[in-house]
């Protein structure tokens, strides 16, 4: 049985500091302490007094135990950043932030005149497509009314149309009527020009004359021994008017 | 005991995972651990090892402390001697520590520093009393050891035990009174 007497006589305080009991005796003193001021008293001063021993005989371990401990319990990822580190990682961060919007703006603008630069070069394009269009398109009628073997024919306008005149370019080996009628002077809305083939005095329909095109290619016909230019109404006739018989010219 | 106090703060904090308190109690405390460790093994690449495997257990166990029942330091004080002589029951460990030491760390030329030696207080005992506080305290010998290994009964081990802690007691006491006369002097 455990006492205070016990206690004391067989420095049972000090075997518990050492760590010398059993669990029960240990649970035992403890309990008796709790309940003993003197004793309690009599403890906390040998517990002092073993600190104080233990102090005075310490030894400083290597700076690196601590370091290792840290590792251990895996400290090394949390290390606290310095303030000044944390003042320039902010300053890097809002710095991070105005870069990526500056460079996100360069990126829009440049973009946008990539777009502008892109839609400039399909309009280029396309001009230059028109243009080599019309050049082919030229190039062709000038080597066909230029040809040594093509005629060109003049008709003056008569009292109908006076001072107008259209030109006709004939190539009997190729087959082909081409006519300049820029020359003609404007109809109304109404009526048209429309040229004619006299062949074995019967005139046979070659083709309208719009005013507003540079060249018309027209039908060729066998065995004409005139050509002829009336006016209609819109859209052609299928007989000459001959009253309207504005100009002509013999092959 | 207001020493007393802080301590029971950070313990709270270390109770609720604070690795910063370890910390606090690491620099507060492991010079006096280690002075006992290394006085216990007597080797100092295995007394590096113990101290941080005390720590180690003090981060784990902390829940199992109780302040009403004792001051932190003689709980850290008992994972250390436990640590440490648990540690020195394994004989490979030991060899294997002792091997390594002298192969790769020590010449003739470096003496191995007498850890055995202590300071303060205790020092200027008679040396019967010196050596037996040392055996129990810093050896990690159980009186009945102890006792064996001074060759005297174990009835007057006892007695020297207890005349060397009343010693102690004295010597301590007096140094207080002499720090508050101090204190009341300026």
């Amino acid at each position: 049985m455990m006492d205070r007497k016990k206690i004391l006589e067989e420095g049972l305080l000090e075997k518990y500091i050492l760590d010398e009991l059993s669990a029960a005796e240990s649970q035992q003193l403890s309990s008796i302490i709790a309940n003993d001021e003197g004793l309690k008293k009599q403890f906390e001063a040998l517990e002092e007094d073993f600190e104080k021993m233990a102090f005075e005989n310490a030894i400083a371990p290597p700076g690196h135990i601590k370091i290792r401990l840290q590792k251990r319990l895996g400290e090394s990822k949390v290390i606290p950043m310095p303030k000044s580190w944390r003042y320039a990682a902010a300053s890097l961060t809002i710095l991070f932030v105005l870069s990526a919007f500056w460079m996100f703006n360069r990126w829009q603008n440049s973009k946008n005149d990539f777009e502008i630069l892109q839609e400039q070069t399909i309009s280029l394009q396309e001009r230059l497509n028109a243009l080599e269009e019309d050049y082919l398109l030229t190039n062709r009628r000038l080597k066909t009314i230029n040809g040594p073997k093509t005629i060109p024919l003049i008709l003056d306008g008569n009292n109908l149309a006076p001072n107008s005149r259209a030109v006709a370019y004939v190539n009997h080996d190729r087959r082909i009527v081409m006519v300049n009628a820029q020359g003609l002077p404007e109809l109304p809305d109404h009526s048209t020009y429309q040229m004619w083939s006299d062949v074995d005095g019967e005139m046979i329909d070659m083709g309208l004359l719009p005013t507003d095109e540079e060249l018309i290619t027209l039908k060729y016909i066998d065995k004409a021994e005139s050509l002829n230019i009336t006016i209609e109404p819109a859209g052609g006739n299928d007989h000459p008017t001959v009253e309207k018989l504005i100009a002509y010219v013999t092959l | 005991m207001s020493h007393h106090q802080d301590d029971i703060e950070i313990i709270d904090r270390l109770s609720q995972k604070d690795k910063k308190a370890l910390y606090l109690l690491y620099d507060k405390y492991s010079g006096a651990l280690y002075g006992v460790i290394l006085r216990m093994c007597r080797n100092q690449v295995l007394a590096e090892d113990l101290l941080q495997e005390t720590f180690v257990k003090i981060w784990q166990k902390i829940d199992t402390y109780d302040a009403s029942k004792g001051k932190f330091y003689t709980w850290a004080y008992r994972i250390a001697k436990n640590v440490t002589l648990n540690s020195l029951r394994k004989p490979d460990l030991l060899i294997q520590n002792e091997e390594l030491r002298v192969d790769t760390t020590k010449t003739i030329l470096e003496p191995e520093p007498d850890f055995t030696e202590l300071n303060g207080a205790i020092s200027r005992l008679e040396p019967h009393h010196q050596e037996a506080i040392s055996l129990v305290y810093f050896r990690g010998y159980t009186h009945r050891e102890a006792y064996e290994e001074m060759g005297v009964p174990l009835g007057t081990f006892k007695s020297f035990i207890r005349q060397a802690l009343q010693l102690l007691r004295e010597s301590y006491k007096h140094e207080l009174l002499i720090i508050w006369l101090l204190l009341e002097t300026f």
